[in-house]
């Protein structure tokens, strides 16, 4: 069980001109799942590569324990990465994938029959030792990742979208068992996707990653409700944004109200036939059924607003004219970057 | 109808792989054979057992084996490095290194051969295995280098990414999973070269300088001597190893394949 401190990272590779991490900072607490959210090449996979050594940072420092681990040999580091594809050993068999580990570093084989035992149970496929990995499902396969991972009790586990390759159910199946292991052995995790559903149902504590810079970093409910930043908003699915004159209307015009900026998530906004306190007429230009509420889509003076609405809703035709209400208790501010 | 056709063809491809063999044999057992008899008159291991029995025979043999095994590993362990930088990397001048690798397999050997020899006289490595030995090592290389590169162009790396995270060293690294996912690859590479040396006449003559006698030149000089039993015999020794040796990979590179195949 380890404390994680990663403090002001830089890396840019040589035939690049662009960094691609630039003054990277993150605290994870020992014992913590922290998710890294972020849409692909903005940093993701250089990072773990800085953090398993496979890379150098240009500057900046990566602290286990309080200790840096930058001169330690990747095979020392005890950072443990699993990745979207298993990568079994496609010549060893299920047993053997997962002592490899344990093997490399002389544990006795009474030991290694044992916990090898101790990690088929854990991730609940107790006796497929003898299996070979071609003879394993997706999720079997990354269950015995997960345990090939484990069983050498890393100080860090990274977990590179590990379950984007898998089918939904299956994925379900994995995120609650990962959940279920991770709060077990207490392994400090960090997992790694460009899913925001995902980020939120494996993490204590969400980190936002956008062109190697983390822009928010809170816990998924807060990230959620109230990004801070308008580029955090917009991955948070965030997409309709208002002036302070839009929001204020002239008569309550206060100077400062005016500049800022404003949001609101397309669930809390009402589509409805009748105009009411802070709405505008708009459009519709399309009505989606997605069983568990309704999307609306509606032109509003050249912009398209995306709401949305639980049901049971109306469903309004194309081109019906309709107002789009923003209630005001809903509209949070966020920043202009 | 189909099964039919597939097996017929079959059939006629193998007759053409075994005819040549075939009357291998029927020229090496047989001592009359005239011509209007469809087979060889008389049987006899006579012309067998004198070649076996001449010394040259099986030390050429001998030398033959050990300078194609020395010539595969040495190959195997100078193309590796460049193959993998080849396969794995992109980076400017490639193309380039590639030509340069490729370059010994299309200028005349003869060029090669009368040049080397000029050089190897001068500092004592001609007529030498070791001399003999390098210069195979000049039309192996570049099979060795295509073989492994064109292996190493489908590796993936995250492989030995995991094993070092799971605190392999980078020496475990290799001999446990990077060898071990190359070894299919590694066998055909072997074998290209085990194949070429063995072959090799040109290069042996002029740097062996008839100090070094493998069994081609043996074969060639019999061929001259015009004896088409000894000629038939001396042959059948020739193409033994390559075929037990094929023979000898053919299950494991089957078996490998297949669990590479799974894997991707």
């Amino acid at each position: 069980m380890t404390a994680v401190n990663i403090l002001s990272l830089h890396k840019t590779y040589p035939n690049q001109s662009a960094p691609v991490l630039t003054d990277f900072s993150l605290s994870i607490n020992n014992g913590e799942m922290i998710a890294l959210l972020g849409p692909s090449r903005s940093g993701k996979s250089t990072l773990l590569k800085l953090i398993t050594g496979i890379e150098r940072p240009d500057s900046g420092d990566i602290q286990f324990d309080g200790s840096s681990i930058l001169n330690i040999d990747p095979n020392k580091r005890g950072a443990v990465l699993m990745f979207q594809k298993s990568y079994l050993f496609p010549f060893l068999n299920v047993a053997e994938n997962i002592s490899f580990g344990l093997k490399v570093q002389g544990v006795s084989s009474e030991t290694i029959g044992a916990e090898v035992k101790r990690m088929l149970d854990l991730i609940g496929l107790p006796g497929i030792e003898k299996r070979k990995p071609g003879q394993l499902s997706g999720g079997e396969g990354q269950r015995v990742a997960l345990a090939r991972a484990l069983v050498t009790n890393p100080k860090l586990l990274l977990l590179d979208e590990p379950l984007s390759s898998l089918d939904t159910s299956v994925r379900m199946n994995l995120q609650e068992a990962i959940r279920d292991i991770q709060r077990e052995l207490g392994v400090t995790t960090m997992f790694v996707t460009h899913d925001l559903g995902e980020a939120m149902a494996m993490s204590y504590r969400m980190a936002l990653l956008l062109n190697g810079e983390i822009v928010a970093l809170d816990r998924p409910e807060n990230l959620f409700h109230h990004p801070r930043s308008l580029a955090a908003a917009k991955f948070m699915g965030v997409s309709t944004f208002l002036n302070g004159n839009q929001v204020w209307g002239p008569k309550e015009a206060e100077v400062e109200s005016y500049k800022k900026l404003y949001a609101i998530r397309p669930e809390h906004i009402l589509v409805q036939k009748e105009a009411s306190e802070n709405s505008v007429e708009g459009v519709v230009s399309d009505c989606i059924f997605r069983g568990e509420y309704v999307e609306y889509q509606v032109a509003v003076d050249g912009t398209t607003v995306r709401a949305q609405m639980p049901m049971p809703a109306t469903m309004f035709p194309h081109g019906e004219r309709v107002y789009v209400n923003f209630p005001r208790q809903y509209l949070f501010e966020v920043s202009h970057r | 109808m189909k099964y039919l056709t597939t097996s017929s063809l079959r059939l006629i491809l193998y007759l053409i792989l075994i005819a040549p063999f075939l009357l291998f044999v029927a020229y090496a057992f047989s001592t009359r054979w005239f011509f209007p008899h469809p087979f060889p008159i008389e049987w006899t291991v006579f012309t067998f057992q004198r070649v076996l029995d001449d010394t040259r025979t099986i030390s050429s043999m001998a030398q033959g084996l050990w300078i194609a095994l020395l010539v595969s590993v040495l190959s195997l362990i100078l193309g590796f490095p460049a193959a993998r930088v080849l396969g794995l990397r992109r980076f400017r001048g490639r193309h380039l290194v590639w030509m340069l690798f490729f370059l010994p397999t299309i200028i005349p050997p003869l060029a090669i051969g009368m040049g080397l020899n000029i050089l190897f006289l001068q500092i004592g490595l001609a007529g030498t295995i070791p001399g003999v030995v390098l210069a195979h090592i000049i039309p192996t290389l570049p099979y060795t280098i295509f073989t492994l590169s064109s292996a190493f162009a489908r590796f993936d790396e995250n492989y030995e990414f995991q094993a070092l995270a799971l605190g392999a060293s980078p020496i475990q690294t290799f001999f446990k999973v990077t060898l071990r996912l190359m070894a299919p690859s590694l066998v055909v590479a072997i074998l290209f070269a085990f194949l070429i040396s063995w072959s090799q006449y040109l290069l042996t003559l002029l740097i062996g300088g008839g100090q070094i006698i493998t069994l081609p030149i043996l074969l060639f000089s019999a061929a001259s001597g015009g004896n088409p039993s000894t000629i038939a015999t001396l042959s059948l020794l020739f193409i033994a190893p390559p075929v037990l040796v094929i023979v000898a990979t053919a299950r494991s590179l089957n078996r490998h394949g297949n669990e590479i195949r799974e894997q991707y």
